[in-house]
């Protein structure tokens, strides 16, 4: 497997909080029901992504980690790409779990469904304790193995807006048009992507693709994610067929100048709120104010890369201080009346002083003859 | 079973054509499970489903999660109301998928959920749990249950099962459709797969050809060693031949298919893949109304003899339609994998649809042969057209 050294880091991390908490055993749970929002904290422990719907990581405080999980067919490529020696199928975890000793931590509790947990609570004679904090403490920020993922990851998400820009043409299917992102990042090795490409003259709001065909004039909004190795990135650009209208270019260079002050804002050690309210205060300048808030728009950005936990959400209040090596987007995604729904956003890290995007794409427009 | 890597987002072609599925479709299956639900002494039915296992959630609303999840609150009388853990901006999307029209965006289904049932006057009565596919997270399930200290809960989670197992003319025609899909890609692959090339590139080629075809959702694994999901790992290049075993989403129903392509001349991998396509044959021969399930398994330990408990891994037949694995189940292993408590049926009928595959490993090498029917009462027939 790759990094080996990072995972053994991650370990050994991992470990030292357990003494911290006084717990002997992690139990580290996924069910197979990805989410680009939430942690795989099995994969960050052990590089291995799975496709079965039951992944237990037992990881005593001194004695060997087991991987368990279903299906058993997936046994071998878990021995493959883990650095897990002893990997067993899900239903040999009741003849380990029982024989935990004292206190147990218990890490995915919001993926587990009742009746899991409940089995598990019985086996131990304990409710494990909600030990989630453990890994996220330690995934806030991105170590060095990861950039360079996110930063492959970035490459590929740069390549889905120019596969975009150079095969979007009237006719074709909304979904085809997400397809021609799709297949480039594919083609470059991206896993998954929590993608969405529409196009209309007026767009409500970002949604998957439908077979509304596309027509000269439309906007095309996107927000791209490809993932590498379980770590997401995302852009989001805003594309037209055709000259834009001038109140769309006018429009959308609100956006690029949230998008820069935003940027800007973004210090480390600063607070996440700061680049949020930036980014609201231009779109205020403009007039907008109203249009600050849901539906118009979300939140002016959100952690990312495994999870969206640091620094959470870009939105007033989060006082969570932007730390070097945190990741994250920021995205002055933004309804307004005259133009419809207009994307624009980067996927940036922290570095010791201020934020650094991760792609390469224009922020311009772009502009489809 | 054969599982693929579950993706983030239905990213795919997301539609409701209600002239091909009218809301009247709906509603007979409403009134069937209200029935229930009076048989049970139930007020309520609150349905959980996300975009992993949607089956119970759609079969009566016809939506399905794009992201995360969302439960369906049925009253025994009166209107349906669907909660989605999704944007307020997103609500009129999603209402172009269903026939629901009061449909609430929310980023805590539990606690908001609990307010929906209060306000429909269902705080204290007794409300029956769908959630089929394991998915309600417990930390959502615990708020809803807390903040509803005075209802009585009641696991439904096999409720609609039994309706589910015997597909409707317009299900068939659905799924008919989407298997047509299928053997469209199996085909198409042909031109995409060829020795020295990447097998991402490959699976990237795929995929496309499924999405321009307008799939909601494609699960793909392959390989020729073992069965492998999408990964930037997996950077193996084609050589002798490649197994690939394909599951699309289409109008909301799944079918799948298992292919093996043989790209030299080796006789062995020739003679084991007419192999395993003859076994799915007779193992599609037992499928007639009144047949026994467990004849299919039987047939594929007969046939397999000593390669059967490794093939058996992979599973050699399951119901398949809203769910990629639901009843009928060959045993009760199979089921518990997917999370349900029992097979479902024992006895195959008309209009049931289930997926074949046999999966031979033979000196490190892997070869698969699977295809998607429907029981007719003339036996069985492929949704692929085969």
């Amino acid at each position: 497997m790759e990094g080996q050294q990072e995972f053994d880091k991650r370990i050994s991390r991992g470990r030292q909080a357990m003494r911290d908490k006084g717990l002997q055993t992690l139990l580290i749970y996924d069910s197979g029901r990805h989410n680009f929002l939430r942690m795989n904290y099995v994969a960050y422990l052990t590089d291995f992504i799975s496709v079965g719907p039951e992944t237990m990581l037992v990881l005593p405080l001194e004695d060997r980690p087991v991987l368990y999980l279903s299906p058993v067919w997936d046994i071998p490529r878990a021995q493959e790409e883990s650095w897990v020696s002893e990997v067993r199928p899900f239903n040999q975890l009741w003849s380990r779990v029982p024989s935990a000793p004292a206190k147990v931590g218990l890490i995915g509790r919001e993926a587990m469904h009742v009746s899991l947990h409940d089995e598990i609570t019985k086996s131990l004679g304990q409710t494990p304790v909600n030990a989630k904090d453990i890994i996220e403490n330690m995934a806030r920020c991105k170590s060095d193995f990861e950039l360079e993922r996110l930063r492959r990851a970035a490459e590929i998400a740069d390549a889905g807006v120019t596969a975009l820009h150079d095969d979007a043409r009237p006719g074709l299917k909304e979904f085809e048009l997400a397809a021609i992102v799709e297949h480039r990042m594919r083609y470059l090795g991206a896993e998954d992507n929590f993608g969405m490409v529409v196009a209309n003259p007026h767009n409500q709001a970002l949604h998957p693709p439908t077979d509304r065909i596309v027509q000269s004039g439309d906007i095309i909004i996107g927000e791209i994610t490809p993932c590498i190795g379980g770590l997401f990135v995302q852009i989001c650009r805003t594309m037209v067929l055709g000259e834009p209208a001038p109140a769309v270019r006018e429009k959308y260079a609100i956006l690029k100048k949230g998008m820069r002050l935003g940027m800007d804002a973004a210090k480390t050690g600063a607070p996440a709120s700061d680049v949020a309210a930036a980014i609201n205060d231009t779109f205020i300048e403009y007039g907008y104010e109203q249009y600050c808030r849901p539906p118009f728009m979300r939140v002016r950005g959100h952690g990312l890369g495994c999870g969206s936990f640091a620094p959470g959400s870009l939105e007033d209040g989060n006082q969570t201080q932007l730390e070097e090596g945190m990741t994250f987007i920021i995205h002055p995604n933004q309804y307004l009346p005259e133009t419809g729904y207009l994307t624009l956003g980067d996927t940036v890290v922290m570095t010791k002083t201020k934020a650094e995007s991760l792609m390469k794409s224009s922020w311009d427009i772009y502009v489809k003859d | 079973m054969i599982f693929g890597r579950h993706s983030v987002l239905k990213r795919g072609c997301s539609t409701w054509d209600p002239t091909q599925v009218p809301q009247t479709e709906f509603h007979s299956r409403l009134d069937a499970v209200r029935r229930e639900m009076a048989r049970q002494s139930l007020d309520a039915l609150v349905i959980y489903g996300d975009n992993y296992s949607f089956a119970d959630l759609c079969y009566l609303t016809n939506y399905f999660p794009k992201v995360r999840g969302g439960i369906a609150v049925v009253p025994r009388e009166g209107a349906i109301s669907l909660l989605l853990n999704i944007g307020s901006r997103d609500v009129p999307f999603a209402k172009t998928l269903t026939w629901v029209e009061d449909v609430r965006a929310s980023n805590q289904v539990g606690a908001d959920g609990a307010k929906l049932l209060k306000e429909k006057g269902f705080e204290k009565t007794r409300v029956g749990l769908m959630d089929s596919g394991n998915g309600f997270p417990l930390p959502q399930l615990e708020e809803m249950k807390e903040a509803l200290p005075s209802v009585s809960w009641q696991v439904c989670d096999s409720m609609i099962a039994p309706q589910r197992l015997v597909k409707t003319a317009r299900e068939l025609g659905a799924m008919r459709e989407a298997g047509h899909l299928l053997s469209d890609i199996c085909d198409g692959a042909l031109a995409f797969i060829k020795q020295g090339r990447k097998e991402y590139e490959v699976i990237a080629d795929i995929d496309r050809l499924a999405r321009d075809k307008g799939a909601e959702d494609i699960r793909i694994l392959a390989g020729d060693k073992r069965l492998n999901p999408p990964s930037f790992k997996q950077s193996a290049t084609l050589n002798n031949h490649w197994s690939l075993y394909l599951a699309v989403q289409h109008e909301r129903y799944w079918v799948e298919a298992g292919r093996t392509f043989i790209l030299s001349n080796d006789a062995q991998l020739q003679a084991a893949y007419q192999k395993t396509q003859e076994m799915v044959a007779q193992m599609a021969a037992q499928l007639k109304p009144g047949g026994a399930v467990a004849a299919i398994d039987e047939t594929a330990r007969h046939a397999l003899g000593e390669f059967y408990s490794t093939a058996s891994l992979y599973g050699f037949a399951n119901g398949i339609g809203l769910n990629q694995w639901e009843a009928p189940f060959l045993n009760e292993d199979d089921a518990r994998e997917v999370g349900a408590t029992s097979v479902g049926a024992n006895t195959l009928n008309a209009n049931m649809t289930l997926a074949l595959r046999v999966t031979f490993e033979t000196e490190a090498r892997i070869v698969l042969f699977g295809d998607s029917f429907e029981v007719t009462e003339s036996g069985a027939k492929s949704l692929l057209g085969g």
